[in-house]
């Protein structure tokens, strides 16, 4: 494989990255191919004791994934981290979907019964007052606030319960790609070129 | 399957080679890369998403040399907290690996 075409594929592997990460990568690879240039190899030497470039781009865009998701405890920056992980076949999709979709599940679960229980606060507290309940308004007033917190204290179990789902997979994967996962496919993948 | 257990053996070791090759004296992808490759066989394009992640770990950082042929090259060095993680990956090495020796040598 040509200098060029090595490039062009990883180039192709890296496309939905941060552009400065991507450039920072590109640049990497370049001056590998220049210094083994200058020590008199040969760019389809360079480019076979490289290995495949899809799949090291695959590995560039997983570790990108999780320095997203430790910066940044977001939705978004979670589905990234875990389908980056995906694509390495670090997460065994068959092992993990049921556990994940389990433990997701009820997490979405408890989710809305704590947003319904809000609004149920919300409810009694505006209308309570005026329905006559036992005990007068001020009791249907504090009832009101008491679900209102008790909501606010259970939905933040639920935030905490969920970050701790994630680290727990991304730790999974991590330990698993770091050490059973061949990148070191040079030799075969020179022997295909 | 020895070639398995072969690529297993050596990916986990990478980070502390990369390591140790650091604490000896900064260097650069393409030169890590080539001792690396030599003395252990490791694919050379490996070291980008390794060094990647030490990075984002804290363990190296990088600065640029300014070369007289070319554009200036991006030398890494170990941080204090990759300095320690060497000593504590070093001694866990050893520790282990004379284990491994001790029960291997006792097996005919």
């Amino acid at each position: 494989m040509t200098r060029q075409a090595f490039m062009a594929r990883l180039r192709e592997g890296l496309r939905g990255l941060p552009p400065q990460a991507q450039a920072e990568i590109a640049a990497d690879y370049e001056a590998h191919f220049a210094d083994g240039a200058a020590a008199g190899r040969s760019e389809a030497d360079v480019a076979a004791s490289l290995g495949d470039p899809a799949r090291l781009a695959q590995e560039l865009r997983a570790e990108a994934g999780l320095k997203r998701w430790e910066q940044q405890r977001s939705p978004a920056s979670a589905a990234a981290a875990v389908f980056g992980l995906l694509g390495l076949g670090a997460l065994d999709i068959l092992i993990m979907l049921p556990i994940l979709m389990g433990v997701g599940g009820t997490l979405l679960g408890v989710g809305a019964a704590v947003i319904a229980l809000f609004f149920s606060g919300i409810a009694v507290f505006v209308a309570g007052p005026f329905s006559g309940i036992p005990g007068g308004p001020a009791v249907a007033i504090l009832l009101g606030v008491g679900l209102m917190t008790g909501a606010v204290s259970l939905g933040a179990l639920v935030g905490v319960a969920t970050i701790g789902l994630v680290n727990a997979v991304v730790w999974y994967a991590r330990l698993h790609y770091r050490v059973l996962k061949p990148a070191l496919e040079s030799q075969t993948f020179g022997g295909l070129s | 399957m020895p070639e398995a257990i072969e690529i297993q053996l050596k990916k986990g070791v990478l980070e502390l080679c990369v390591l140790a090759l650091l604490s000896e004296h900064d260097s650069y992808a393409y030169e890590i890369a080539s001792r690396l490759a030599d003395g252990i066989g490791m694919g050379e394009g490996t070291i980008y998403p390794l060094m990647r992640r030490l990075q984002n770990d804290g363990l190296v950082e990088t600065y640029l040399v300014e070369s007289t042929a070319g554009p200036s090259r991006k030398y890494y060095r170990l941080t204090s907290a990759g300095a320690a993680s060497f000593s504590a990956q070093k001694a866990a090495w050893s520790s282990f690996a004379g284990a491994v020796q001790g029960i291997l040598g006792g097996a005919a």
